[in-house]
């Protein structure tokens, strides 16, 4: 059983940051396939959060496929992130210093480059859920 | 629906507490009413409980008119303002008191509750902390098990451990009883972590109503060349507009994608809303009120 | 309901209770010892003998030297009994006056009527409850004061009938305390504090019971007259007991020309200038006494007058503080 923190600086709105937290105790391996996680009564009364966005949370994991509700008895880990992402992770990690050595023998400074990443970053992330946007 | 308000109004004298009011409360939300202080909060709450009679409009909760129907009340939970109880009772006699003045009454429910809490049984409840008079309060509100509770600022005058005991407390009976909420704050930050419903009063007028996610979502900031008041696309209003000599920096309603590249867009959050609607809201009103054009 | 109501007000009712043992504490053994005066004088046989017309002449000496012992000793209780008649107000003063305003200026009325109940409901019960008891307590308050009062009324001429007596005793109490409670909860539902409302209370308790004992009371019935001659033997002809109203010696064609006096002269007697008995009055041969009152018999029926029209002001004022009740939020 995992216990969920809210950063209350964080401008990532409540119930991403509870789906954030369990993908990174999947990736991290604190949760396995068959864990439980917490009660929505329990995370709504120890957070004093909505106990809809709670519900919203994991629904949102369930889409995922990462976790599955029986009714009357919870919500429970039935996939995990940690064994797919990890070597990819090494492999996209020798891309970037590459590219980043390229980028600072162009002349771009560390903001330069953060300032880059981002705007392109908002730019692709836009065109690939056009749909967060209202209709 | 819970609780529908239609043009509703109350005065007191010739001063209009609330009017216009037209709203609803769909089942299971937590709703927070926000707006400066005076600005007809505790009079909405009021007409919804029954305790007022409105002077315009009507305003119905569970399709009944509350004012005068005492068989109604059973489905309201209300706690109001400052948390009044009678304050030589002891907490122990104020679940007997409930007992004997309610048809549904889970008094086992209260009990168990306040014990968790630590609540003493048979100290009178003037010599309690304010948080555990609220707590107390909630409990007995809670013990009617009513479908709709009502909350007139319960945590405004909580320090800020009390205050986030009392939303824990309540947001953990909430999720087991499924019962719609009501709470009103004049500070929105009280409550944005718990409602996913927010009505928005100023002046006595309803500014804003809607579920969180629609509001932040259908609301965006644009910040761009000096803006001069023609049409953007996407953009169904401008809630909020401000200007240097080169660039404007405006709060909108949107009602589709802002795609014109002049424009940065920026989502916002609901704090973002609802100042810029009660700042809206209170500029038209002293501009009317000092008689010059706003 | 009833038990909140009685949970409510327990301490209250325990003082209240405290304080009329008390008091009773104080007058009963005052009123035991004032009997045994009254018949040790042997004024028991002296009632009942001036009650008849055909009096002796020493009777009435030996009796009125008896009344004259008995009021020197006893008369000062009058005082007392002034300061009696205040106890109606004071109920209504700390009975009334907060059912309803201490609700309000502590929030509370947001709490208990936003329960099951209902307000209406709520008002029935407590000012129920709270009338039957205050219409418990000044019905043994009223009828023991009858029984403390009563040597002193025989030994003063007025009788029951008289200001002050009269409000203090029988059932006259039971109105002027139901309508003093009443005033309470209603100045309560308009003010909605308590000390102004308990101001309220006492002004207009004092304002109503004064206009009435001296605007309506004396009217309840069309007084009567009675005439004496001023020339008479004998000491002068009392009525015991009477509620005079007025009283003043006229000239035989009806015309006052001395009020509030009454004279006698022996038959024939003249003044010590030789002039004739009350000349320096302007009395005319034929001159009489004469006095407007209202007999002693009818104290049952003025006092259930005075009763009735205190109690129908107290269920006009608690008809309107339930109206009122259902406006405060």
């Amino acid at each position: 059983m995992i216990e969920f923190v809210l950063d209350s600086r964080s401008k990532v709105n409540t119930y991403m940051q509870l789906v954030q937290q369990v993908k990174q105790a999947l990736r991290v391996g604190l949760l396995t396939p068959g864990d439980q996680l917490p009660k929505v009564r329990d995370v709504a009364q120890s957070l004093a959060i909505n106990p809809n966005t709670v519900l919203k949370a994991y629904r949102e994991l369930e889409i995922e496929g990462l976790v599955g509700g029986r009714p009357g008895v919870g919500t429970f880990v039935q996939r995990t992130l940690a064994s797919a992402s990890l070597p990819n992770q090494a492999e996209l990690r020798d891309d970037l210093v590459a590219w980043l050595h390229r980028a600072q023998a162009a002349g771009l400074t560390a903001e330069d480059v953060i300032a880059l990443v981002e705007t392109t970053l908002r730019a692709t992330l836009a065109d690939d859920a056009p749909q967060k946007e209202p209709a | 629906m819970v609780l529908e308000a239609d043009r509703l109004g109350k005065r007191y004298g010739s001063t209009w507490a609330l009017r216009d009011c037209s709203l609803h409360l769909p089942t299971g939300r937590i709703a927070a009413l926000v707006g400066p202080n005076g600005a007809g909060k505790s009079t909405l709450l009021h007409l919804a409980v029954g305790l007022l009679k409105p002077d315009a409009g009507t305003v119905r909760v569970f399709g009944r008119s509350p004012y005068g129907d005492t068989e109604g009340l059973a489905d309201i939970g209300f706690v109001a303002q400052d948390t009044p109880l009678y304050r030589d009772f002891t907490a122990s006699e104020l679940v007997v008191a409930g007992g004997k003045l309610n048809k549904r009454w889970n008094a086992a429910l209260a009990r168990t509750r306040l014990a968790q809490l630590g609540i003493p049984p048979d100290k009178p409840v003037g010599k309690l902390s304010g948080g555990q008079r609220a707590q107390v309060a909630l409990a007995l509100a809670l013990a009617k098990q009513p479908r709709l509770l009502l909350l007139d600022e319960p945590v405004a005058s909580l320090d800020p451990l009390a205050r986030r005991e009392f939303l824990q407390s309540l947001m953990g009976s909430v999720a087991e009883s499924g019962t719609t909420v009501l709470l009103s704050s004049h500070l929105l930050a009280d409550l944005e972590r718990v409602c996913d419903y927010l009505i928005v009063l100023n002046a006595s007028q309803v500014q804003l109503t809607g579920t969180v996610d629609d509001l932040v979502a259908g609301h965006r900031q644009l910040v761009g060349p000096r803006h001069d008041g023609g049409a953007v696309g996407g953009v169904a209003a401008v809630i909020r507009a401000s200007h240097t000599d080169r660039q404007s920096t405006l709060l909108v309603r949107t009602d589709g994608p802002v795609t014109d590249p002049a424009w940065t867009v920026r989502e916002v959050s609901l704090e973002d809303v609802v100042l810029a609607y009660l700042a809206d809201g209170t500029t038209k009103t002293s501009h009317s009120e000092w008689g010059v054009a706003a | 309901m009833i038990w909140l109501t009685w949970r409510q007000h327990r301490k209250q009712a325990f003082y209240t209770l405290l304080g009329f043992a008390a008091l009773a504490a104080v007058l009963v053994p005052i009123g035991l010892a004032m009997r045994n005066t009254f018949s040790d004088l042997g004024l028991v046989d002296c009632v009942s003998q001036l009650a008849r017309a055909d009096v002796a002449q020493t009777t009435r000496e030996t009796c009125d030297a008896g009344f004259r012992r008995f009021g020197n000793q006893y008369g000062s209780l009058n005082l007392v009994a002034v300061l009696l008649i205040t106890l109606p107000a004071l109920v209504g003063l700390f009975w009334g006056a907060p059912l309803v305003a201490r609700e309000v200026e502590q929030g509370t009325h947001r709490f208990v009527w936003t329960q099951g109940v209902g307000r209406n409901r709520w008002a029935l019960v407590k000012f129920g409850l709270v009338g039957a008891a205050v219409v418990i307590l000044a019905a043994v308050y009223g009828l023991g004061m009858s029984w403390w009062v009563d040597p002193l009324n025989q030994a003063a001429h007025e009788g029951r009938l008289g200001m002050i007596v009269f409000d203090l005793q029988g059932i006259a109490p039971i109105g002027y305390t139901l309508f003093a409670v009443a005033l309470g909860i209603f100045a309560g539902t308009v003010w909605k504090r308590m000390l102004p409302a308990m101001g309220i209370t006492l002004a207009g308790f004092i304002g109503v019971r004064a206009a009435v004992e001296i605007l309506a009371r004396p009217y309840y019935q069309a007084a009567r007259t009675k005439t004496f001659p001023i020339e008479g033997d004998g000491p002068p002809e009392v009525s015991r007991g009477d509620w005079i109203l007025t009283q003043g010696v006229r000239n035989p064609d009806g015309t006052m020309i001395a009020e509030d006096t009454r004279i006698q002269c022996p038959p024939g007697g003249k003044g010590p200038d030789g002039r004739v008995c009350g000349a320096e009055l302007g009395v005319e041969p034929g001159a009489y006494n004469w006095q407007l009152y209202q007999p002693a018999d009818r104290f049952w029926l003025f006092q259930g007058i005075e009763t009735g029209i205190f109690v129908a002001l107290a269920v006009l004022l608690l008809y309107l503080a339930v109206r009122r009740i259902r406006r405060i939020a």
